[in-house]
């Protein structure tokens, strides 16, 4: 279950957004590892539970995204991006 | 994502580490369990197991049409904890804070410790009230908390899933008329909660003076005054979360 390279976490992460959101996600076109979680695909915060749940179902617990993100501001989370999150889960994996 | 049926009700529940247990309530209608898990539950859980719900007609729950009173919700809590056979803490914001409060009062015996973030009372002076929905969507929108005033301002998606939110529970269910005829508590019910109660709440907060009150009321309460209105989780997070933490002890 490793995913070893930023194409590949992208790849999972992508995946597991449109579990969590829907096929509503592919209509807001391609997701990149500039796109943002609040401002370009406007999740909303129940939705990055739901998020943070698939994360962990996928990764296990050495990807711990709430602890992460629990250290950062709301500005913050509302401003991170998918290339964000690809980059935690590498180091973390 | 996890589930758990309650009073004839499918909750989506969530959990949080490992240890003594803490379960979480939210706020009503911009409150999800996200309250809590992007806030105090991660700190929380580095020493305790937190439990994490949405409220009946809340996130991922089910929106039944009825079942708003803090009564019902009481009951809904029971049955979410009804795996717990040892007393466990609670932790409430706002009408959660109500809830959690008429569940210490009711089981008394299952409540190991207590906290109260900006329960309103009486409970009809909710923050969240109907003014709100009488006032329109762009007042709707320029009463919530900031971070989400700002993210929802210039969006399009979470302005339409948010606002379809509300109406739905405005319009489609009792939950406002289940506010206003929600009853106030008595001071000398109160005066027999003997867990250890923290009551948090914000300096700016129009709740502020219940929080006096309850204080004056509970045997063993202390109050919290922390920088921040009613959304206090979000305005004070790190401090919230750090007093909620000592109150629970490891």
């Amino acid at each position: 279950m490793t995913d070893a390279t930023t194409p590949e976490i992208l790849a999972t992460v992508e995946r597991l957004l449109i579990e969590v959101v829907g096929d509503e996600l592919t209509l807001t076109g391609p997701i990149t590892l500039a796109t943002s979680f609040g401002g370009d695909l406007e999740l909303e915060s129940i939705e990055f539970v739901a998020l943070a749940e698939q994360l962990h179902a996928h990764y296990g617990a050495r990807v711990d995204f709430v602890q992460w993100i629990s250290t950062k501001e709301l500005d913050q989370i509302i401003a991170l991006t998918v290339g964000d999150l690809v980059a935690f889960i590498a180091a973390a994996t | 994502m996890a589930f758990a049926h309650a009073n004839q009700i499918r909750f989506h529940t969530a959990e949080l580490g490992a240890g003594p247990t803490v379960v979480m309530a939210h706020g009503l209608l911009v409150g999800s369990l996200a309250s809590w898990y992007f806030t105090a539950a991660p700190v929380l859980a580095r020493t305790h197991r937190v439990r994490l719900y949405d409220l009946r007609g809340h996130g991922k729950s089910d929106r039944p049409t009825t079942g708003y009173d803090t009564a019902t919700m009481v009951d809904d809590l029971a049955g979410l904890t009804a795996d717990l056979t040892a007393p466990f803490d609670l932790v409430g914001h706002s009408y959660g804070a109500l809830v959690a409060l008429g569940f210490a009062l009711r089981f008394p015996a299952r409540v190991r410790r207590l906290v109260v973030v900006e329960a309103p009372l009486p409970p009809g002076q909710v923050a969240e009230g109907d003014a709100w929905f009488a006032a329109g969507p762009d007042h709707l929108v320029a009463a919530l908390p900031a971070p989400l005033r700002d993210a929802v301002a210039g969006g399009r998606r979470q302005a339409a899933r948010l606002l379809a939110n509300l109406r739905a529970l405005a319009e489609d269910t009792t939950l406002l008329a289940d506010l206003r005829a929600e009853p106030d508590l008595a001071d000398d019910a109160l005066g027999q909660l003997a867990a250890p109660t923290l009551c948090a709440y914000g300096d700016r907060s129009s709740c502020l003076p219940a929080g006096r009150r309850l204080a004056a009321a509970l045997p063993a309460a202390r109050l919290v005054v922390l920088p921040g209105g009613h959304y206090l989780h979000l305005d004070a997070k790190d401090a919230l979360a750090a007093a909620i933490a000592e109150h629970l002890g490891g």
